[in-house]
Parts: C-alpha cells; sequence; structure tokens
C-alpha cells in the first residue's frame, strides 16, 4: 500500500468515523433536507421550474463540499500542526509532495462520501428527471475540481496561518465571496463587476456550467471554458499549496 | 587503503555536526554547535532553557533548514539525503502528538508502514512491551496519562529499527519507575549499537546514560567531549563544604591548595587547586588536628561541571 493512500485513509477514517465527521455528514444532511422540504412544500418554491431545483440543488451541495475541503484541509495541515502531530508525519521518510497527495485523497473520499448522501436529495427535488443525469455529471466533472480547489486552498491558509482559528475566519470569508453567485440576482450577475467577478471565480466556473447543462439544456462539452478555468484554479491553490509546504518549519 | 580507513570511520561515527549555524531573519539560533557520534554511544545535549537544544535537534532531523555549517549522518550529506537517512532514524520530539482516536498497536502500524518496515502484529506487540505499554489493550490513547504518551512516542521512535535515535527530553512526564525503564531500554539499545543522541534538564539522566555529552549556550556549543574527559576537568574546580566542630572556619585559608569561598561559623565552603588531590588535602587537616567533623562534595561532579560553565556565561552576560 502506498504512502499516500496510507495517509488518505487514516485521514478519512478520521474525518468519516469520528463524531466530527458524523456531525458534517449529519449536519450537510439536514441542511440538504430542509432546502428540499421548502422547495416541495412552500407554494412559491413549488413553482419553480424542475431543473431550476435541481441546479440550486446542486449548487447547494456543492458549496457545502467545498466548505468542507476548505475544513479539512485547513485542519490537515495546520490543525495537524497545532496538535503536534504533524512533525512525526514530516519525520518519515516520505516526501511533502507524498503528504500533500495523501491529505488531498482525504479530500476527495469526503466528497464522495457527502455526493452519496447528497444523491437521494437531488433525486427527489428532481421529480422529473429533467436533465438530472447530465446535472450529476457536470457535478462530477466540474464541481469536483472547484471542491479540490478549496481544498488546496484551505491547506495553504494552514500551513502560513499561525492561528488556526484565524485560518477558518479567512477561508470562511473566501468561500462565502467565491459562493455569492448562488445568491446574487441576474440583473447583479450581469453587471460589470459581476461579469469580471464571474470569469476569475472557480465558484462562477461551475455554478455557470450548472446552469447552462442542467437549466439551458447545452452540451457538457459546450463548458469548456469553465472546465479550464476550473482546472487553472486547481492548479494554481495546488501550486501554492505545495510552496508553503515544502518550506513549512516547525 | 585511506578510502578503507574512511569508509571504517564513517560507520562508525553515524552523526557528525560541525559549525552549525541557523539564522532566523536577524537573530542567531544556533552560531556553531558541534557534535560527533559514534555507534552504540549516548551522547547528552544539555543547555539552559532557551539555549538551542531543541532547535539544533530540528536541524539535524531536516525540519529547520540551517544557514550554515554541515550535518553528515551515515556518512552522508543531510541535505543531499534527507529522506534515505530519515529511514534509519527515530525521532522523539519534545511535547509530540498523537492520534488520540487510534489505538496504540494501530498508531504504531500505521507508522511502521510509512517507515515501509515491518509490521506484523508480533513486532508491534513487542515494542509495546519494550517500553511497559500493555499490547492487548484497546484503550484509545486520547485516554492516555503523560508517561504513558511518552512510552508511546519512544516506540514510535523505534518502529523503524532506527540506527540513530534522537529524543528530546525522553522521560518528561514518567515516574521515577518509567524512568528506570526508559534508561534500561536505552541502555539495551546502545549496547546492541544503535547510536542515541538526547536532550534533558534532568542531569540524573545524562549521568546515568551518557558516555558523551556537550553543552549548548546561546545556541554556541561550550563543552563537548567524553564524560571522563568533562567530568576530570570538572573534578578541579569542585567545591567542598566543612563542617568544623570548633573554631573559625576562616583559618582553613592557611592550608595549601584550599580557597574559601564562603563561611558562616563553622560551616565553611571551599574550592582546591586543581593540583591538590582532594583526599591528600583531607588526611592532612585531620594529621593537623583540625576538628572536622564532615566534609561534603556539592551536587555531582556533572552538576557542578555544567553549572560551572552555564554559570560563566550568565555572568559575563550580566556584567555586560
Amino acid at each position: 500500500m502506498s504512502p499516500q493512500w496510507l495517509i488518505a485513509r487514516k485521514e478519512a477514517g478520521e474525518l468519516l468515523l469520528s463524531g466530527r465527521g458524523l456531525a458534517w455528514l449529519l449536519g450537510a444532511s439536514l441542511a440538504m433536507s430542509a432546502f428540499a422540504l421548502l422547495l416541495v412544500s412552500s407554494t412559491e418554491l413549488s413553482l419553480l421550474d424542475n431543473a431550476q431545483v435541481v441546479y440550486d440543488m446542486l449548487g447547494i451541495a456543492t458549496a457545502l463540499a467545498a466548505l468542507l475541503a476548505m475544513v479539512v484541509g485547513i485542519d490537515a495541515i495546520g490543525g495537524e500542526r497545532e496538535r503536534n502531530t504533524l512533525i512525526p508525519l514530516l519525520l518519515t521518510p516520505l516526501r511533502r509532495n507524498q503528504i500533500i497527495t495523501g491529505k488531498m485523497a482525504s479530500i476527495v473520499i469526503a466528497w464522495v462520501a457527502l455526493f452519496v448522501v447528497a444523491l437521494p436529495y437531488i433525486w427527489s427535488v428532481a421529480s422529473t428527471g429533467q436533465n438530472l443525469g447530465a446535472g450529476l455529471l457536470v457535478t462530477v466533472v466540474l464541481g469536483t475540481p472547484v471542491i479540490l480547489t478549496f481544498g488546496y486552498y484551505g491547506m495553504w491558509l494552514g500551513a502560513g496561518m499561525a492561528q488556526l482559528v484565524s485560518a477558518y475566519v479567512v477561508g470562511l470569508l473566501t468561500l462565502m465571496v467565491a459562493a455569492s453567485p448562488l445568491l446574487l440576482g441576474p440583473a447583479l450577475r450581469q453587471s460589470v463587476i459581476g461579469r469580471i467577478f464571474d470569469a476569475i471565480n472557480p465558484f462562477s466556473a461551475a455554478v455557470n456550467a450548472y446552469d447552462a447543462v442542467v437549466i439551458d439544456s447545452m452540451s457538457l462539452l459546450s463548458q469548456w471554458p469553465g472546465f479550464i478555468a476550473a482546472f487553472l484554479w486547481l492548479g494554481l491553490t495546488f501550486l501554492l499549496a505545495r510552496s508553503r509546504i515544502r518550506h513549512l518549519t516547525v | 587503503m585511506k578510502q578503507v580507513q574512511a569508509n571504517a570511520n564513517e560507520a562508525k561515527n553515524l552523526l557528525s555536526v560541525d559549525c552549525l549555524v541557523l539564522r532566523r531573519g536577524n537573530t542567531t539560533v544556533l552560531n556553531g554547535v558541534s557534535l560527533h557520534i559514534n555507534s552504540g554511544e549516548i551522547y547528552g545535549l544539555l543547555g539552559p532553557n532557551g539555549a538551542g537544544k531543541s532547535t539544533a535537534i530540528a536541524a539535524i532531523t531536516g525540519l529547520l533548514p540551517f544557514t550554515g555549517g554541515q550535518i553528515r549522518v551515515f556518512g552522508q550529506d543531510l541535505i543531499d539525503s534527507t529522506q534515505a537517512v530519515r529511514r534509519h532514524i527515530g525521532v522523539l520530539p519534545e511535547d509530540a502528538g498523537f492520534y488520540s482516536w487510534m489505538t496504540a498497536p494501530a498508531y504504531l502500524t500505521f507508522y511502521a508502514r510509512l517507515f515501509d518496515s515491518n509490521h506484523s502484529p508480533d513486532k508491534i506487540g513487542g515494542l509495546l512491551d519494550l517500553v511497559g505499554l500493555d499490547p492487548s489493550s484497546r484503550q484509545l490513547i486520547g485516554a492516555f496519562s503523560r508517561g504513558m504518551k511518552q512510552r508511546l512516542g519512544l516506540a514510535r521512535a523505534l518502529v523503524a529499527d532506527p540506527r540513530l535515535l534522537i529524543l528530546d527530553e525522553p522521560t518528561n512526564g514518567l515516574d521515577p519507575r518509567g524512568r528506570r525503564d526508559i534508561h534500561d531500554v536505552l541502555l539495551h539499545l546502545a549496547a546492541e549499537g544503535v547510536a542515541i543522541l538526547m536532550c534533558s534538564h534532568i542531569l540524573d539522566d545524562i549521568d546515568r546514560l551518557c558516555s558523551a555529552f556537550g553543552i549548548i549556550v546561546k545556541g554556541e556549543t561550550v563543552a563537548s567531549g567524553t564524560r571522563e574527559d568533562l567530568l576530570s576537568k570538572a573534578a578541579q574546580g569542585a567545591r567542598y563544604e566543612i563542617f568544623l566542630e570548633a573554631g573559625d572556619g576562616k583559618e582553613l585559608a592557611a592550608v595549601p591548595g584550599v580557597t574559601i569561598a564562603s563561611h558562616e561559623g563553622n560551616r565553611v565552603e571551599v574550592s582546591l587547586a586543581a593540583w591538590h588531590r582532594p583526599h591528600e588535602t583531607w588526611a592532612r587537616l585531620l594529621e593537623a588536628g583540625w576538628p572536622v567533623s564532615e566534609i561534603r562534595k556539592y551536587g555531582t561532579g556533572l552538576e557542578d561541571f555544567y553549572l560551572s560553565v552555564t554559570d560563566t556565561d550568565i555572568n559575563q552576560e550580566r556584567a555586560a
């Protein structure tokens, strides 16, 4: 078994089997339950187009997963450093790249777990099944790099900030700003600032693709600009996190 | 022939640190730390709080980049082969953390696999047994006492059968029985050829275990050598307390070789000149009819030496 996989298994076990991890999944499940209930029980919201409902649910699942990835990323480096468990890991013969890969693999596992939890809710609101398959596919293809971007961003924050609490606050604020397209009205997003923000925001890359594929029934391949943007962000945050962790001193 | 000799020396000399310098910003944290440890040797690293012992260990283990000097481990330059040499180094850092949700066997198995070392239940059980933990216990590490965690940390350091063991305060948090157990483990490992570098504030640990030691003051090695060499130097400056049954202790200053450091009634604190042997001097005192009731040597030789080396530095600082 490769050392990366050993670390991933250890981290995923810690995350998913501990009280903290189960609380995360329960919290995500409750949030999606509440949203799904609102969509089917509210008179106004129940009139929404089915595709719009699927889009909203996919956006929420992606935002929750990005939050989970960022928190896990911060804790994987900053949390371990604060608990003095990082030093023994750095003293093993592993290269720091291997440690980063192992920790990122655990974020992938957490994302898969959350996606599985989200599936019944997505299915329940997508009663007619309109574009459901395409929606799930675009979430996997474009949501995954965006979620991992926030995982690397979390690692970068965790490695660079002396205080864990500061890393969480900065991370949360960044995610709130990045995920704002989910909440902003069309007029604001069509403004000049909104367009610039959309162009540089990795979260926009994903939700715009969700919009195009699920609501406008466009093909997944037509979303290649968003795909490129998401992977550019993924590459950039990976390089930043790797650089900080390679130069991390204790 | 010279090459053969060099290889033989490298095989024996497992860790060489020469003139290690480490700066952080404008602060010089280490400014000339040197030490050499041979196979089977236990080397004690001493120094006051903040002297740079833990920083030196962090640099030696490759956790902190250093700005000057050289570190050679198993004959290889540390910078060129950090990952390769780490496979054969066991480290117990000060304040090491543990995964509190794991059991001790699972924790050791995880680290053994990271080191690509034997992780059979027999090996893991044997290690736990060696450090005095119950191999069959299912207790989570989070419920361990400080002493138990310290023992587990030592087991983790041993998980890959290291040739060089680096221990920062290994007996921290241990009761007297625990300390003695760890002493026995370390002596056993040294007898098997493992080189051990240990930092400790407990002079008794160093005194009992180490065949060589060095003292760091303000990031600089101020004394280093074998135990015999250093303690023979220490003996020259040793101090003694002499209790008299009667008379004024001040008059002892007339005795050749005796210098009075302080006196209070019939209790006199003296030091002997380097060329005077203590037992001969005491015999002369008794022959001369001095009413001596008791003579005590101050502390251990190591303690005297440590205090004299570190006091000198502190006094110089105060004078400046």
